[in-house]
């Protein structure tokens, strides 16, 4: 699946597009477990590993505009984004 | 543990005009309803128009307050807390202006004993005032003008002969009165609204903090584990954003979200947002040298500036979201390097960056459409052209040509220029708009308009509520419940204060703040004595702008949002529907109502 990273996530992945080995469609926690197995540094900063969900402030956008809804499969079509909540400056 | 605030209590006020000072301490219930900072500074004002009847104010004449009030967690071992309120008349908007600044000025303002300072009248020949702990000096300030902030600091010390004084200042813009200049110390700026034009409107150039003395702690041992525990919280995930690369990395994640005003907000992405971001001054380090900075006492150090290693480190720009917004995006230009020069020299000259920016973007929209001639600064006023940024504001702070016409803010300049240049003065009540995109942001857009600051980002916070949930759907009666509710909560952080930079470290913010707040000033606040506290400070703040002026007519967003909807990116198509915000913000002065009431 091609996922487009933002902020940290670009930063500690060395690079702004991944491809993490993940059937498709999939769901959140899937895609949650597939991308800190692809990148572990991201387990603890982006990623709380134990209960497979984003640390705050970061976030899984669709195409940039929305987060899935609970139960949604999402593939690379939807443009998956790992974004964080802008805020201040 | 009594219910008695401890901690320095004495409001110092100082008349320019006649060379005097005196001095009152607040009382207890003050404190309890008004917490410091903000609330304290707008408190402060609001019983100065009272007290001296006064309604209609100059901005600029010997009458207009301006105020210092500290954060009551500043110098103590609070993270995130060395902080201070500035409020005064806006001579941008005319309309109630409260800032917030940070670091060893902040600090030191309590270490002179004092909650706050007031500053009246005009002087007869520029000054530096001095407080020296109880004393107060009047000092010619003749020979520091021309110089920036950050020389002020070195030239005060010197004379001083004391490397620990704290220097607030303002550079050649605050001298010369425009409108939206800056006030800095410590290399933190109060930037919005204007400060520093009123500033130089008193002939104050700077002021000189010394002060040694001890602050209070209620609760010593509380205090220390409450802020340990907070601390530890500042250097993990909440805030590493900030660390890491700083809020510039907001650049590409809202230009993916179609969420990043463009050309003066005519368009939403931006085909040149990689070059103007902290990543790409990451990815290119051997170009680029990277400086961290950050206020005293905080853990997070959120400023990241970048310059070419073959120039001067001091020329250093810093790459926040909004400087970097403002002159990057909104005037189409995608050169890191003329956007850093352009912030840098902002910093030198005391300008806001948003307003400076905003005032560039807007007149090169009048070139665009053909109501100006392009040449007004010599190279080309075109959205784009990164050799007009530097022309263009050495032209603002000379007063100079179309300069002086920008120096006034979007608002003036529509008037001076005409046509239909007030459709696209992107302001509200006189403030230029910042870089969230309002026409997407819905909970944003009724903030922004009902902001008492006008265009303020930081003082509405309502961008956060729709930014946590994109996409989703929300009542009316919910979304101005959620601006209130967001509104208060900036309110509380502003006043306490606490930089907002760690609001993700709290679990459950207003339980664990009162648990703070009680612990460094033994007066027992719960969570809901805390949001009383932002509600009354809300009203005030209100209060104030209908005193001295304000109508409901003044809540406008720019006509650009309510008439045309986003150009391009995946939010193409959304507008604002200026009969269904007219009702929204119905409601929400009802419900402003009722918190009276209640």
């Amino acid at each position: 699946m091609t996922v487009e990273l933002f902020g940290l996530a670009r930063a500690l992945a060395g690079k702004a597009v991944v491809e993490i080995a993940l059937d498709e469609p999939t769901d959140i926690g899937a895609f949650i477990l597939a991308l800190v197995s692809a990148y572990p540094e991201f387990d603890g900063s982006i990623i709380d590993g134990a209960r497979a969900a984003f640390i705050e402030p970061n976030l899984l956008l669709l195409d940039g505009r929305r987060a899935p809804v609970a139960g949604e499969t999402f593939g690379s079509a939807d443009k998956p984004c790992v974004v964080f909540l802008a805020s201040g400056g | 543990m009594s219910d008695s605030y401890v901690g320095p209590r004495t409001v110092l006020t100082v008349d320019l005009s006649t060379k005097s000072s005196h001095r009152f301490d607040l009382d207890d219930a003050t404190f309890t309803r008004v917490l410091g900072g903000v609330g304290l500074a707008v408190e402060l004002i609001y019983d100065y128009l009272v007290r001296n009847d006064l309604f209609a104010i100059d901005p600029l004449g010997p009458e207009n307050p301006l105020v210092f009030a500290a954060g009551p967690f500043s110098s103590t071992p609070v993270p995130a807390a060395n902080k201070h309120a500035i409020a005064t008349i806006s001579p941008l908007t005319g309309l109630l202006n409260e800032g917030l600044s940070s670091s060893h000025w902040s600090a030191v303002l309590r270490r002179c004993g004092l909650a706050a300072l007031i500053v009246t009248g005009v002087a007869d020949r520029w000054t530096l005032l001095v407080v020296e702990g109880d004393r107060v000096r009047f000092e010619e300030a003749d020979s520091l003008l021309g110089y920036s902030a950050r020389e002020v600091t070195k030239l005060v010390r010197d004379r001083l002969v004391d490397r620990t004084a704290r220097v607030c200042s303002i550079g050649r813009a605050g001298e010369d009165g425009v409108r939206y200049a800056s006030v800095e110390n410590d290399g933190r700026q109060a930037g919005r609204g204007g400060t520093g034009a009123v500033f130089g409107a008193k002939r104050l150039k700077a002021i000189a903090l010394r002060g040694r003395g001890d602050v209070a702690l209620a609760n010593p041992a509380a205090t220390a584990e409450l802020a340990a525990a907070l601390r530890e919280r500042a250097i993990g995930p909440a805030t590493a954003k900030y660390r890491v690369l700083g809020t510039g990395a907001n650049m590409r994640v809202l230009e993916r979200m179609g969420q990043l005003p463009t050309r003066n907000f005519t368009g939403a992405t931006f085909a040149g947002v990689e070059r103007v971001t902290p990543e790409y001054a990451r990815e290119h380090r051997g170009d680029y040298l990277e400086l961290r900075a950050g206020c005293a006492g905080c853990p997070v150090q959120c400023e990241h500036m970048y310059v070419r290693k073959d120039r001067d480190r001091r020329s250093a720009g810093a790459s926040e979201y909004e400087s970097v917004w403002a002159f990057g995006p909104n005037c189409g230009i995608d050169s890191l390097d003329a956007v850093l020069d352009a912030i840098a020299l902002c910093d030198r000259e005391g300008l806001d960056t948003i307003s400076t920016g905003g005032s560039i973007a807007f007149a090169m929209e009048c070139v665009a459409r053909g109501l100006i001639d392009e040449s007004v600064f010599g190279t080309p006023l075109r959205f784009g052209n990164a050799d007009v940024l530097v022309p263009a504001i050495e032209a603002i702070v000379a007063g100079r040509g179309f300069g002086a016409t920008l120096a006034l803010g979007v608002r003036a300049a529509a008037a001076a220029v005409g046509g239909n240049s007030a459709t696209f003065a992107m302001h509200v009540k006189g403030l230029e708009l910042p870089g969230y995109e309002p026409r997407a942001l819905p909970t944003y857009a009724l903030g922004l308009a009902t902001c008492t600051r006008g265009a303020c980002h930081n003082r509405a916070a309502t961008y956060d509520t729709d930014l946590r949930n994109p996409g989703g759907a929300m009542d009316d009666g919910e979304r101005a419940a959620a601006a209130i509710a967001a509104e208060d909560y900036a309110i509380v952080w502003d006043s306490l204060v606490l930089c907002k930079f760690v609001r993700d470290c709290f679990s459950d913010f207003y339980r664990d703040a009162a648990a703070l707040w009680t612990a460094v000033t033994g007066s027992s606040l719960d969570a809901d004595a805390l949001r009383a506290s932002a509600v009354h400070i809300w009203h005030r703040k209100r209060a104030i702008n209908a005193r001295i002026g304000w109508t409901p007519a003044d809540d406008r967003l720019p006509a650009r949002l309510t008439q045309e909807p986003i150009a391009d990116g995946v939010l193409v198509g959304l507008h604002i529907d200026d009969t269904a915000l007219e009702l929204l913000q119905a409601l929400y002065e009802k419900q402003r109502e009722q918190q009276l009431v209640g």
